[in-house]
C-alpha cells in the first residue's frame, strides 16, 4: 500500500444484540435470519469504512467463534463437549477421530458478501492449523506435529487456495496458540509454510502475546512465508506519550525482530483490547513513530488494535478504532 | 492391588455450566447432586482415597481470595494451557493464619478415606503477587504458613492424604530447591498426614534427585511430560510414588491392561515405599463423559497392579 501507516482491524467485533436475539429466535424465519446477518455485516463494514480504516472485513459477524466455526466444517473432527476457558466461560472442544480433510470453503459466502459490499482492501481472517491442533484432542495422529501438518496441508491450504480463487488478496492466519508453546516454534513455522505453499497472495500472521513476549517467535520470523505479522504491543506499553524507550516499553521487542533479520511488515497493536479506556490519538501517534524508528523503515508499519475487539462493547470498539485512525494521521503528518 | 486417588477440579456438566451462567434456582441442588455423583463414581471405582470434585471452584486458587487482605486481580494463562486463572494479590499480612477457606469450600459428605489437593507454596508464589512482601522468598514462606494453617484444619477433620500441586517446579527451568524445601518444611514438619508433591506441565527428569530430597511423604509424576524411563532410574524406597497414568488432556481412554503392565514395570524398578496411581492433572480439561470413564479405568488399573 502506497499510503504510510495503513490502518486495519484484526477480526472480531462484538455481535449486535438485536442480531443475536433474532438468529436465536425459533419463530424467526430462515430468510429473516439471513437478512439480519447481512444487515449486521453491512453495518460493520460501513462503520469501519466511515471511520476511515484502509483495510476492512465484516467483524466476523457470521462466525460462532474462531475455533468452533472451522471445526464444524472439517472432516475428522467430533465435538467432545465444553471445556473451561476461565471462571464459568467455556468453549466447545473437539476430538480428532480420523484423517482431517477439507469439505467446503466455509468462508466463501462471507467473503463474497464482503467483496460485494466494500470497495476497500479486504483482509480475510482464518484460523491457523497450529491453533486448530492445539485446541483439540488428538485421538488419531501419532504426534502433534503430524496433526498440525495434516491440518495445514489438507484443510488450511485448500481453504486459502479457494479464497484466493474467489479473489482474496490478503489472508490473515490467526494463531493465538502459537506463542503459548515456545518449544514448538519449529512446527508452527512449518505449519504456516505448508498452509501457504504455492499460493499467490499476501499472508499476514496474527499471534497473541504470551509470557514469552515473542522471544521464541522472533528467530522464526524470517523463515516463515508471511509478509506481515499483526502482533500485540499496547497491552504492556505505558499510557505516557513519548518516543523514549521507557514510555514505549511494550514496543521494544520490535528491535529483536530486526536483529533476527526480519524485514517484512509489522501490524502494530496500538490499542489494548482488554480495557475500555480509549488511547488518545497522540499516544497512538507516538507508538507508531517509535515502531517506525525501531524497524528502521516507516513503510513496514501497519496500524491495528492488539487483537480482535469482541470482548469490548461496540461503542468502545469503534471509539478505539476512531482514535487509531486519527493517531495514524498524526503520525503521517509528523513523518512528512 | 495398589492405592489410587484423583486430584484437582472435575468438569462441570453442560447442565451445570448453563445453570451457573443463568444462576438458576436449582443451582445449589445441581452442584450437590453432581458432587454426589462424582463421589459415588470414585467409590464405585474402588479408589483408595476420595476427592471433592470442586465444582464450585472457578480455579484451584479461588477459595484463597476469601482470605483477609487478598484481592482478585487479572486473568493469567495456566502455563501453556488454553485456560486461565485469576491472579490473587496479597496486599497485607493478615492472611497468614488462614481462615479454613479450603475446608469450608469442600463437600461435607466425603467419606473417611478422603484426600484434598492444594497448591504448594513455591507454585503459589510464582502464580500470584504481593504488595506486602518484598522478596519472592518472603512471600513463599508466608504463603507456606497460611497453607499450614489450612492443612492443620483439614487434617483435624480427617483428611489422610494432602496432595501438594507443584506445576511451577516442573514448568520453570530454574527452581531454587532451597526455597522449595524450606517452605515445604513449614507445611510438613510434625504433620500427621501423608503429603504427596505432584509435578506436571513440564519434564522433571533432571530434577528428580532434588525432588527426592524434599520433606514430603511422596512424589507424583505426569508421565506424559516426564518419561517413565527417567523415573525408573531412581529408587523410591523412602517415598510414596504416585504415577499420573490417567491423561486429563486427551479424550482417548487408557487401555487398563497396558497401564497395569506399565505400573508394574515402574514399581519393579523404583521399589517405592507405597505405590499409588492418579490422574496427571485436573480432570476438568476433558468433558464430564470422558472424566467419568477415566475414573473407572483408574480404579481398574489400581486393582490390577501388583502390590509393592
Amino acid at each position: 500500500m502506497s499510503k504510510l501507516f495503513p490502518t486495519q482491524e484484526i477480526g472480531s467485533l462484538k455481535k449486535p444484540a438485536d442480531m443475536l436475539k433474532k438468529v436465536k429466535d425459533p419463530n424467526v424465519s430462515d430468510e429473516e435470519k439471513i437478512k439480519v446477518r447481512n444487515d449486521a455485516a453491512i453495518s460493520n463494514i460501513k462503520t469501519l469504512e466511515d471511520i476511515g480504516l484502509d483495510i476492512v472485513y465484516d467483524g466476523e459477524v457470521r462466525r460462532v467463534e474462531m475455533y468452533e466455526e472451522p471445526v464444524r466444517y472439517v472432516d475428522g473432527f467430533e465435538f467432545a463437549g465444553r471445556v473451561r476457558s476461565w471462571d464459568n466461560k467455556y468453549y466447545n472442544k473437539a476430538r480428532v477421530v480420523g484423517p482431517v480433510a477439507f469439505k467446503q470453503n466455509f468462508h466463501a459466502e462471507e467473503f463474497n458478501f464482503v467483496k460485494e459490499n466494500s470497495n476497500r482492501e479486504l483482509k480475510v481472517p482464518i484460523t491457523g492449523a497450529y491453533t486448530l491442533a492445539d485446541w483439540s484432542y488428538d485421538e488419531h495422529y501419532k504426534s502433534k506435529d503430524e496433526l498440525v501438518l495434516a491440518l495445514a496441508k489438507n484443510v488450511v491450504r485448500p481453504l486459502v487456495k479457494d479464497l484466493v480463487g474467489l479473489g482474496a488478496k490478503i489472508i490473515q492466519i490467526d494463531e493465538p496458540a502459537a506463542t503459548t508453546h515456545p518449544a514448538e516454534m519449529d512446527i508452527f513455522r512449518e505449519s504456516i509454510n505448508e498452509s501457504v505453499k504455492g499460493i499467490d497472495a499476501k499472508f499476514v500472521v496474527h499471534a497473541c502475546f504470551s509470557g514469552n513476549d515473542y522471544q521464541a517467535l522472533a528467530p522464526q520470523m524470517p523463515e516463515i512465508k508471511a509478509q506481515q505479522y499483526t502482533l500485540e504491543f499496547a497491552n504492556r506499553d505505558t499510557w505516557k506519550e513519548g518516543l523514549d524507550d521507557d514510555s514505549r516499553k511494550g514496543f521494544q521487542v520490535l528491535k529483536l525482530f530486526k536483529e533476527h533479520g526480519f524485514e517484512g511488515e509489522i501490524g502494530i497493536g496500538v490499542s489494548d483490547v482488554h480495557v475500555n479506556e480509549i488511547e488518545s490519538p497522540e499516544l497512538i501517534r507516538d507508538r507508531i513513530l517509535y515502531a517506525a524508528k525501531a524497524l528502521g523503515d516507516p513503510t513496514k508499519v501497519y496500524v491495528n488494535p492488539d487483537c480482535g475487539l469482541r470482548t469490548r462493547t461496540r461503542e468502545v470498539s469503534f471509539d478505539k478504532i476512531r482514535s487509531m485512525v486519527k493517531g495514524a494521521e498524526l503520525a503521517r503528518k509528523a513523518t512528512s | 492391588m495398589i492405592s489410587s486417588y484423583t486430584f484437582g477440579i472435575y468438569p462441570r456438566s453442560e447442565e451445570l455450566i448453563e445453570a451457573t451462567r443463568k444462576n438458576t434456582e436449582n443451582l445449589a441442588s445441581l452442584v450437590q447432586s453432581e458432587t454426589d455423583g462424582y463421589i459415588t463414581a470414585q467409590k464405585n471405582a474402588n479408589l483408595g482415597f476420595i476427592s471433592d470434585p470442586l465444582l464450585k471452584w472457578d480455579d484451584i486458587y479461588r477459595p484463597f481470595s476469601n482470605l483477609a487482605s487478598v484481592n482478585l486481580s487479572s486473568l493469567n494463562r495456566i502455563y501453556e494451557m488454553n485456560t486461565f486463572y485469576r491472579i490473587l494479590s496479597f496486599d497485607g499480612p493478615n492472611f497468614i493464619n488462614g481462615d479454613n477457606v479450603v475446608q469450608s469450600n469442600l463437600d461435607s459428605s466425603l467419606p473417611r478415606n478422603k484426600t484434598v489437593a492444594i497448591p504448594e507454596p513455591f507454585t503459589f508464589a510464582e502464580c500470584h503477587t504481593s504488595k506486602e512482601f518484598k522478596t519472592k522468598e518472603d512471600f513463599t514462606m508466608n504463603l507456606a504458613k497460611m497453607l499450614r494453617a489450612e492443612i492443620n484444619s483439614l487434617v483435624e477433620s480427617g483428611f489422610e492424604v494432602i496432595q501438594l500441586l507443584a506445576p511451577s517446579i516442573a514448568y520453570n527451568k530454574e527452581v531454587d530447591f532451597g526455597i522449595v524445601s524450606d517452605a515445604l518444611k513449614i507445611i510438613t514438619d510434625g504433620l500427621n498426614a501423608k503429603t504427596i508433591l505432584h509435578t506436571y506441565f513440564g519434564d522433571v527428569s533432571t530434577k528428580i534427585e532434588s525432588l527426592l530430597g524434599l520433606p514430603v511423604s511422596g512424589l507424583g509424576f505426569d508421565i506424559t511430560t516426564t518419561p517413565t524411563s527417567s523415573i525408573e532410574k531412581h529408587s523410591f524406597s523412602d517415598k510414596i510414588l504416585t504415577v499420573g497414568i490417567i491423561n486429563s488432556f486427551n479424550t482417548a481412554i487408557e487401555k487398563p491392561q497396558e497401564c497395569i503392565k506399565q505400573i508394574d514395570e515402574i514399581n519393579a524398578k523404583t521399589k517405592p515405599k507405597e505405590s499409588y496411581v492418579s490422574n496427571n492433572f485436573d480432570l476438568e480439561y476433558i468433558p464430564k463423559e470422558f472424566a467419568m470413564n477415566k475414573i473407572s479405568v483408574l480404579g481398574e488399573i489400581a486393582r490390577g497392579a501388583k502390590d509393592v
